[in-house]
C-alpha cells in the first residue's frame, strides 16, 4: 500500500508506524466479535444444560476428563512456548525464536491430535455421533469443534508467521504481526480454560 | 491527478493511487465513496424486489378469503419480504451506504481504516441477496423473518439457504462495524474531537459496536439452526432435547439491538438535515450524542420483550418491561432536541427536510405504540396481531425508510454533483406520507380488533380495513418509484449542484461534488463544532480544495 507520492525515503517506515495502531485495534475488535461468537454458543450450552435434562444427558456419553486434562496441559504449554518465542524475538535472537515457534506449532498439532483421539473414542465407545446424541452432540461437539477449528487456523497462522519472519518480513523493531499472532494464540488458550471448566469440571 | 499531500496529518494522510480502468475503479473499488454508492444501488434493487413482494401481500389481503396465493406461497412471500427489508435494504443502506460515503468525509479522513476489508464486506452482500432470492427455487423460508423453530425446522430446503444468506450479510456487517469503529477512533482529522464530530458520525460511532457484537450473536444462532437442519443436531427441537426458546433468546439478543442498527443512523441523518434547513445550531448536541449511547446500551438489555408470551419465567417480565420503557426516555430527549432545533428556525422546506419532518411525526407514533407493547398486560393482548405489524412499520418505514429518503435527497448532490428534482421529490414525499399512513394506520385497528398477523385468509369483518390499507399501499409504491425515477433522471438531467447547494457546514460540503478520489488535497484541521450558523466555518486548510472540481456524473 505504499505510495509514490513525495514522501521521504523513510516513507515505508512512516506508513508502518501510522498503520500499526489501526491493525492492532482492528485485530482486537475482531477478537471481541469472536468472543461474542463463543459466548453465544456457551450461553446456548448452559441454557440447554439447565433446561431440566441434566448433564451429561441420561444414558448419554461421558467425557474423559484425564484425556482432556492432558490435552489442556499441551495447549497451555504451547501458550508458554509462544510467549518464549516472542520474548526471544524481542531479544533479537532469531534461532531461539524459530525453535520456540516450532515447538508451539508441534504442540498445537498435538492438541488437535488429542482432540481427534477424544472424538474417535467418544464415537466408538459411547456411540456419541455428532447428530445422534441429542444436546450432547449439539453442545459439546459444536463448541469444542469450533475451538479446535480455531486451533487449526492458529497453527496455520503461526506457520505463516514463521515463514514470513524467516523471509525477513519483520524486523527486530517492527513485529506487530508477531504480537498479534501471539495474542490470537493466547486468546484460543483462554477460551479453552472456559470450555474445559464448563464441560469437564462443572 | 495532482496530489502532493505531505503534511503531518498522521494516519489520515496517506493516499492510495487512483486506479484506472472500469473494474478497479467502479466494480472492485477500495474507495469508500464508490463502495457506499455500490451499497446504495444494490440495496435499492432489493428495495424494489422487497416492495414487489409487499404488494403481493397487499393484493392477497384485499379479499378475506385470499385466493390469489396459496397459504404456503403467502408464507414464503412475507418471510422473504421481511428478511429483504431488514437485511438487504435498511441495514445495508444506512451502514454500508450512507455510513461508507459520508462519515469518512465528515471526519476528514481519506478512507476507512481497512479499505480492502471494506471491499470484501461489500462483495459478501450481493451473493447473500442472490441466495435469499434463489431460495424461492427450492422452497423459500416460510416462518417469517424471525424463523422461529420448530416451524423453521420443518421448513423447506430454502430455509437453510436463508440461514446461509443472512449469515453472509452478518459477516459483512461485522466486518463493516470493526472497520468503522477503528476509523472513527483513529482517523479523525486534527482537531476533530468527539464533541466536534457531526452527529451523523456519532450515530455511526454508536451503531458500529452494535453491528459488530449483535450480528456475531445472530451468526451463532444462524449457524446453530443451519447445523440442526442439515445434520440433525438438536439445538432447538424439543422432541430431541433442544429448546425452541433458545432460538428466541439468541435471535432477539441480536434482533432487538438490530432495530437500533436500523434507527440510530437515521437519527444521525436527520440531525444533519434539521440544522441545515432550519439554519440553526442543533439544539442539545451532547444530549443527542449521549442519548444514542444509552439507547445502544439499553438495547442489549431488553430483548426478552419479544418473548413475553413465549413462556418465559414470569419474574423476568417486570425487569424487561421496565428496561424497555426506559428506552423511551433517551428517544424522547432526541425528539425534543429536534423539535427545539426547528422551533423558531428559518425553515426551508426542501424535500430532504420534508422527509425528515415526516420522520419525526411517524417515528414518534411508532415509539409510542412501542411503549404500549412494552407493557406486559397490553402485549399479551396485542402480540401476534396486526398491532405489531403497525408498530414495526411505523418505526421501520415511517422511521428508517423516511430517514433514508431524507438522506438520499440530502447527499445526492454530494455523491453525483447534481441536484435531484425538487418537484418530483415533493410529489414523492406527499404521496409517500399519505400512502404510508393510509396503509399502516388502519393496522392498529385491525390488531386491536384481533386480526392475527401472518395469515393468508382472515375474518370478513376486517375486509374493509384491509382494502383501505391495500389501496393506500399502491400510493406508497408510486411514491417510492417516483424517487427512484428521480434518482435515475437526475444523474443526467439534474441541475449542477456546486459544492454546497444547501449551505451546510459539515466537512463533506466544503470539498467538490463529487469529491476527488483522495477526498482532501490537504487534511484540514478543525477548531469548533460544525453547527454554529452565522459563525465562520470552523476549518483550517481548505483553501485549495475547490480549485479543480471533477465533472458531475452524467457529464461527458
Ligand atoms: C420507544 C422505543 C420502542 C419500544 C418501547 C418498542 C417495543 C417493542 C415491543 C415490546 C415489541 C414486541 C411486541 C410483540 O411482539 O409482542 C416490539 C416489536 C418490534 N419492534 Fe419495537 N419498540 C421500540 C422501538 C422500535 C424501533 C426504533 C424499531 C426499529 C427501528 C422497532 C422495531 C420493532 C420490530 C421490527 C418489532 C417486531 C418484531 C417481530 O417481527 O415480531 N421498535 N417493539
Ligand atoms: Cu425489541
Amino acid at each position: 500500500m505504499s505510495t509514490p507520492l513525495t514522501h521521504g525515503h523513510d516513507e515505508a517506515d512512516q506508513l508502518y508506524i501510522e498503520t500499526r495502531e489501526l491493525r492492532v485495534q482492528g485485530f482486537l475488535l475482531f477478537m471481541v466479535s469472536d468472543l461474542v461468537l463463543f459466548s453465544s454458543f456457551i450461553f446456548a450450552y448452559l441454557y440447554l444444560r439447565n433446561s431440566g435434562q441434566g448433564w451429561p444427558p441420561a444414558g448419554g456419553p461421558h467425557v474423559d476428563i484425564w484425556l482432556a486434562a492432558m490435552n489442556s496441559v499441551v495447549l497451555f504449554g504451547s501458550g508458554a512456548t509462544m510467549h518464549f518465542a516472542l520474548e526471544n524475538w524481542k531479544h533479537r535472537n532469531f534461532i531461539k525464536f524459530a525453535n520456540w515457534m516450532m515447538a508451539t506449532i508441534v504442540l498445537g498439532c498435538l492438541f488437535l491430535g488429542g482432540q481427534g483421539v477424544e472424538y474417535v473414542s467418544l464415537y466408538t465407545k459411547d456411540h456419541a455421533s455428532w447428530a445422534g446424541s441429542g444436546i450432547f452432540g449439539a453442545s459439546f461437539f459444536t463448541l469444542t469443534g469450533m475451538h479446535g477449528f480455531h486451533v487449526f487456523v492458529g497453527v496455520i497462522y503461526l506457520i505463516t508467521l514463521l515463514l514470513q519472519a524467516t523471509a525477513g518480513k519483520y524486523t527486530f523493531s517492527r513485529y506487530t504481526g508477531l504480537t498479534l499472532g501471539t495474542l490470537y494464540w493466547h486468546f484460543v488458550d483462554v477460551i479453552w480454560v472456559v470450555l474445559f471448566s464448563i464441560f469437564y469440571l462443572l | 491527478m495532482a496530489v502532493a499531500a505531505v503534511h503531518a496529518g498522521g494516519i489520515a494522510d496517506h493516499i492510495h493511487p487512483e486506479p484506472q480502468g472500469f473494474v478497479r475503479k467502479y466494480l472492485f473499488s477500495i474507495d469508500h465513496k464508490i463502495i457506499g454508492i455500490q451499497y446504495l444501488i444494490t440495496a435499492g434493487v432489493f428495495l424494489v424486489l422487497g416492495g414487489l413482494l409487499a404488494e403481493l401481500i397487499r393484493v392477497q389481503l384485499m379479499n378475506a378469503n385470499g385466493g390469489f396465493m396459496t397459504p404456503d406461497t403467502y408464507n414464503e412471500v412475507y418471510s422473504v419480504h421481511g428478511s429483504t427489508m431488514v437485511w438487504l435494504v435498511i441495514i445495508p443502506m444506512l451502514t454500508g451506504g450512507f455510513g461508507n460515503f459520508v462519515f469518512p468525509l465528515q471526519i476528514g479522513a481519506r478512507d476507512v481504516a481497512f479499505p480492502w476489508l471494506n471491499m470484501l464486506s461489500f462483495w459478501l452482500f450481493p451473493p447473500a441477496g442472490l441466495m435469499l432470492y434463489g431460495s424461492f427455487l427450492m422452497g423459500a423460508p416460510a416462518a417469517g423473518w424471525t424463523e422461529y423453530p420448530p416451524m423453521s425446522l420443518q421448513g423447506q430446503a430454502g430455509t437453510s439457504m436463508w440461514c446461509a444468506a443472512i449469515f453472509l450479510v452478518g459477516v459483512s456487517s461485522t466486518l463493516t462495524g470493526i472497520n468503522f469503529l477503528v476509523t472513527l477512533l483513529k482517523m479523525r482529522a486534527p482537531g476533530m474531537t468527539y464533541t466536534r464530530m457531526p452527529l451523523f458520525c456519532w450515530a455511526q460511532f454508536v451503531t458500529a459496536p452494535l453491528l459488530m457484537i449483535a450480528t456475531t450473536a445472530l451468526g451463532a444462532a444462524l449457524a446453530a439452526l443451519f447445523i440442526e437442519r442439515q445434520f440433525g443436531v438438536p439445538f432447538f427441537d424439543p422432541t430431541k432435547g433442544g429448546s425452541p426458546l433458545l432460538w428466541q433468546h439468541m435471535f432477539w439478543f441480536y434482533s432487538h439491538p438490530a432495530v437500533y442498527i436500523m434507527i440510530l443512523p437515521v437519527f444521525g441523518i436527520v440531525s444533519e438535515v434539521f440544522p441545515t434547513f432550519a439554519r440553526k445550531p442543533i439544539f442539545g448536541y451532547k444530549m443527542i450524542a449521549f442519548s444514542s449511547c444509552s439507547i445502544a446500551i439499553l438495547g442489549f438489555m431488553v430483548w426478552a420483550h419479544h418473548m413475553f408470551t413465549s413462556g418465559m419465567a414470569p419474574f423476568l417480565q417486570l425487569p424487561f418491561m421496565v428496561l424497555t420503557m426506559l428506552i423511551a426516555i433517551p428517544t424522547g430527549i432526541k425528539i425534543f432536541s429536534w423539535v427545539a432545533t426547528l422551533w423558531g428556525g428559518k425553515i426551508h422546506f426542501s424535500t430532504a427536510m420534508l422527509f425528515a419532518i415526516g420522520f419525526i411525526a411517524t417515528f414518534t407514533l411508532g415509539g409510542i405504540t412501542g411503549v404500549f407493547l412494552a407493557a406486559v398486560p397490553f402485549d399479551l393482548h396485542a402480540h401476534g396481531t396486526y398491532f405489531i405489524v403497525a408498530h414495526l412499520h411505523y418505526v421501520l418505514v415511517g422511521g428508517s425508510l423516511m430517514g433514508i429518503f431524507s438522506g438520499i435527497y440530502f447527499w445526492y448532490p454530494k455523491m453525483t454533483g447534481r441536484l435531484m428534482s425538487e418537484k418530483l421529490g415533493k410529489w414523492s414525499f406527499w404521496l409517500f406520507f399519505i400512502g404510508f399512513n393510509g396503509t399502516f394506520l388502519p393496522m392498529h385497528n385491525m390488531g386491536l380488533l384481533g386480526m392475527p398477523r401472518r395469515v393468508a385468509e382472515y375474518d370478513p369483518q376486517f375486509q374493509t380495513l384491509n382494502r383501505i390499507a391495500s389501496s393506500f399501499s399502491f400510493v406508497m409504491t408510486i411514491a417510492i418509484l417516483l424517487t427512484i425515477i428521480n434518482v435515475l433522471y437526475s444523474i443526467k438531467k439534474g441541475k449542477r449542484a456546486g459544492h454546497n447547494p444547501w449551505n451546510a457546514r459539515t466537512l463533506e460540503w466544503q470539498i467538490p461534488s463529487p469529491p476527488h478520489y483522495y477526498n482532501f488535497k490537504h487534511i484540514p484541521s478543525v477548531f469548533a463544532n460544525p453547527y454554529d450558523f452565522n459563525e465562520p466555518l470552523p476549518y483550517r486548510g481548505l483553501e485549495e480544495e475547490l480549485t479543480d472540481s471533477p465533472a458531475p456524473m452524467g457529464a461527458h
